[in-house]
Parts: structure tokens; sequence; C-alpha cells
């Protein structure tokens, strides 16, 4: 059974407090298992809390904030001392095929409809077939497997990890990463969704693109402040906002207006639906310096450049390294 | 009616009872109700865990119980009231709030242990 893990521990002052294992669908097919019994045979490897999530990268899923990107997760499990447990250890996510009716409500889907229709995408989990009420979330033991993998906890010693979707992706396919905190602006971005169905964090449409689902004003800054993260470089970052917008894609009305979206715009001069973003969304991006001013002095820089200054030009992550995935990945 | 619900203190005391009554020098703590002031516990549970509790102290091998409650579905939606009093205690303003909390499942509680009966009937089919 081949897998990679992104171990338990500490990566210089920032503690990673569960391990992080990547399967892949063919793989668990060579080996002649189901997904599920794939999730026990890897459980019984490893005695730490442990997140296990199965990936197909022949499907695609979305951001939070609304970008379309190739390879998703399919199953989410959770392990601690080797065991799974029974009613919350495992989770599958719902399988969308393209569907036209599906832009009129989700604009953000026009990426999937002009990059790649043919690929199935997968979010988050069917409510209806999920035991646990409100969190898209599996737990063993200690260990649990949040937002629809993208949010990892131990939730005895409260220790927390965001590994957004691309930073999975990029950690298995040896790209590059940043450890670090997640500072105040990405504790603002995190709000900023689109509205899905069967979404990675929301069961149903709820806080459109321009809306935030934080809407805590100042406090918003503070809720996901002080957290180690695991996220893809810049670089990868503004390439997938630059493809969205290129798709016609607008922050604030079609894809969300975090920080990061808003500030690939401004720097290539593209759209941002201003009058579309609410007050209470600007009231959170303004607390972490992001003013409706600010937004509106494009630089007006080719792709090329913004992705050659994405370091400087795209916020958020505080006191990150830069590390190559293989560094920190464990292969097996 | 009065059978149907067990109150908080009888359930409480009913376990030390089993616990301790035929072998009084054996031990039981109780965990995971601290929070609970007003609470009715469901009757027919009750009965089967004081005799899971009788059991228990039966052993041989065991010399000290740790009974520990825990949430069966690790997430618990909780109502949050935020009340503004006045220098009197009046109730002035209340907000309502929801909060969400996550646990851990029961697994935390094993150990190294392997023997584990589980009398749950299956979510969903009680």
């Amino acid at each position: 059974m081949k897998y990679k893990m992104f171990p338990e521990g500490k990566i210089e002052d920032k503690m990673i407090p569960v391990n992080v294992i990547f399967m892949n669908v063919k793989d668990i097919a060579a080996a002649g298992m189901t997904q599920d019994e794939a999730i026990h045979e890897v459980a019984k490897r490893h005695m730490e809390p442990t997140a296990i999530n199965i990936f197909d990268m022949d499907a695609c899923t979305t951001t939070s904030d609304g970008l379309c990107i190739e390879g998703a997760i399919v199953r989410m499990g959770a392990s601690d001392r080797g065991r799974v447990n029974p009613d919350f250890g495992i989770l599958p996510m719902y399988e969308f095929s393209f569907d036209e009716k599906m832009l009129e409500t989700e604009r953000h889907l026009i990426q999937w409809k002009k990059l790649f229709p043919e690929r199935k995408l997968f979010r988050g989990p069917d409510p209806s077939k999920k035991i646990i009420p409100i969190h898209n979330v599996v737990i063993s033991g200690r260990a649990s497997n949040n937002n629809s993998a993208t949010e990892m906890m131990n939730i005895v010693t409260m220790d927390e990890v965001l590994y957004p979707i691309i930073g999975q992706l990029e950690s298995q396919r040896d790209g590059e990463l940043l450890v670090g905190w997640t500072g105040e602006t990405m504790s603002v971005g995190i709000g900023m969704t689109v509205a899905e169905q069967f979404g990675r964090v929301f069961p149903h449409p709820q806080f459109k693109a321009g809306e935030t689902a934080h809407n805590s004003g100042p406090y918003a800054k503070t809720l996901k402040q002080w957290i180690p993260c695991i996220v893809a470089a810049k670089q990868t970052m503004a390439k997938y906002i630059i493809r969205a917008l290129d798709c016609g894609c607008v922050p604030g009305l079609d894809i969300g207006c975090s920080p990061l979206n808003l500030a690939v715009a401004r720097a290539l001069g593209r759209e941002i639906a201003f009058d579309n973003i609410a007050e209470s969304s600007w009231a959170e991006l303004e607390s972490v310096g992001i003013t409706r001013e600010w937004a509106e002095q494009s630089l007006n820089l080719s792709p090329e450049e913004v992705i050659e200054r994405a370091d400087e030009l795209l916020p958020g992550v505080e006191d990150a390294k830069k590390y190559k995935a293989h560094e920190l990945i464990q292969e097996y | 009616m009065k059978l149907l619900h067990t109150k908080l203190p009888d359930f409480m005391k009913k376990m030390y009872v089993a616990a301790t009554a035929k072998y009084p020098e054996k031990t039981i703590q109780i965990r995971g109700l601290e929070n609970l002031h007003n609470a009715k516990m469901q009757s027919l549970r009750t009965g089967r865990i004081e005799k899971a509790v009788e059991e228990m102290a039966e052993r041989e091998d065991v010399a000290s119980i740790d009974f520990v409650v825990l949430p069966r579905v690790p997430e618990t939606m909780h109502t949050v009231a935020v009340k503004g009093l006045d220098s009197e205690g009046n109730v002035k303003k209340v907000v309502l709030e929801v909060i969400n909390i996550l646990h851990p499942t029961e697994e935390i509680e094993f150990g190294d242990c392997t023997d584990i009966e589980d009398h749950r009937p299956p979510i969903g089919l009680h």
C-alpha cells in the first residue's frame, strides 16, 4: 500500500498536532482494497492522532473562496492509536458530474465548465448521509479531521493545523510549501467564501461571493489567527487565481472577496465587484488594511510579473518558511 | 411517571451503590456530569448501567471504577444566552447564540485495553 504522510511534530516553533496521510484512489484499487479498508489498514500503522485523506487526482474540487482546481479529496478518515471510530471515523464526499444548471447558483463553477468539465467534482459530504450534525468532520479519539479534511486537530491538546486543499495537493506533487502562522489576513480570508451545495464547510449555499461567513467585524482577524498552517507557495496561489480571473470570474461576485483574490485582481488591474462586497466584509477586510481605496489602485502588472512578485504582492501567512514538499513529506 | 426518568442525584447515588454495596473496599469515580445541575436520566439505561457497574466491581482484577459520561455524538450543539443584568440581578436583555462543540470520541478512554464490550445500540436504531 503506497501512501505519503506529513508527520506529526514540530516544524521549528509550529506544532503540527496530527499526522496527515495522503492516499490515492488508484493505489488503493491496485492493492485490491476498498477505500474504507485502506483507511483502517494505514490507521493500524500509526499510533499518533492521524488524518487520512483519499485523493482522486483525476477529479476536481473548489477552494472555500471559489477557485476550481484539479485533484480532490473523495473520502476522509481519522484514526488514533491505530483505531478508527466506527460511527464517526470515515466520511465520503459527494460526487457531482458537470451540470450546467449548477452555474445558476454557483457562478464560480464557470471554471469547471471552461477548464475540465469531464472531471468529477468533490467538495464536502452529502449532509443527509452523515450522522454528525453540523461540521463536515470525522473524529476518532483525539484526532479530528474537519472542514472536509482541511483543518486537523488534536481535540485533547486542542492544537490545530490548517492545511488547505491546494497545500495538500502540492504536498503530493513535490511542490513548494509554506509552513507558517495563519495570521490576521488569513483569518479574515477564510470567511470570504462562495455559496455551494454540499460545500467543504457548509452543506447548503449560504455565504455568497462578496459576503463573509464570519460576520464578526474586528473579531474576524483573531478567529484563526494563531494556527500553524501548511499552504502552497504564493506563486502557486497566484497561478490558480489568475486562471480563475481568466475564466471570467470577478472577485466579490463570482469568487470570494478574500484578500488573496482581491490582491491578484488589483495587481493585474482586473475587475473587482466593489459594490457587491458587503459592508460586513469591508469591515473585516479593512481591519487587516485592505480598503476599497487600496483595492482600486490597480498595478496593471502582467500575469508573469504577478507570479514572479507573488511573495511581495499576495498577503497572508506569517513567519513563513518555504520548503520543497519532499523535505517534509514521508513516503511509504 | 416517577420511574421513567431518574433524577440526576439519584443516578449518581445508584452508581456509587452498585459499585460498593458488595465490595466496600472498591471505589468509583464519576466524571463527565460535573456541569449538569438539572437533568433527568433515561431510566431504562440507568438500570443497565447499574448492572454494568456492579459486574465490573465483581471482577477480581478491578480495584476501582472510572465512570465516564461523554457525548455519544462527538459534536454537541448548545445555546448560548448572553444576559445583561441590572444591579439587582434582574434580566434586562438576552441575546441567544449557538455554539457547536467538537469532542474526542470514546477511544481516548481505552488506554491499551482491547477487551471492549459495546452495549450501545447503533445510532439511529435506538
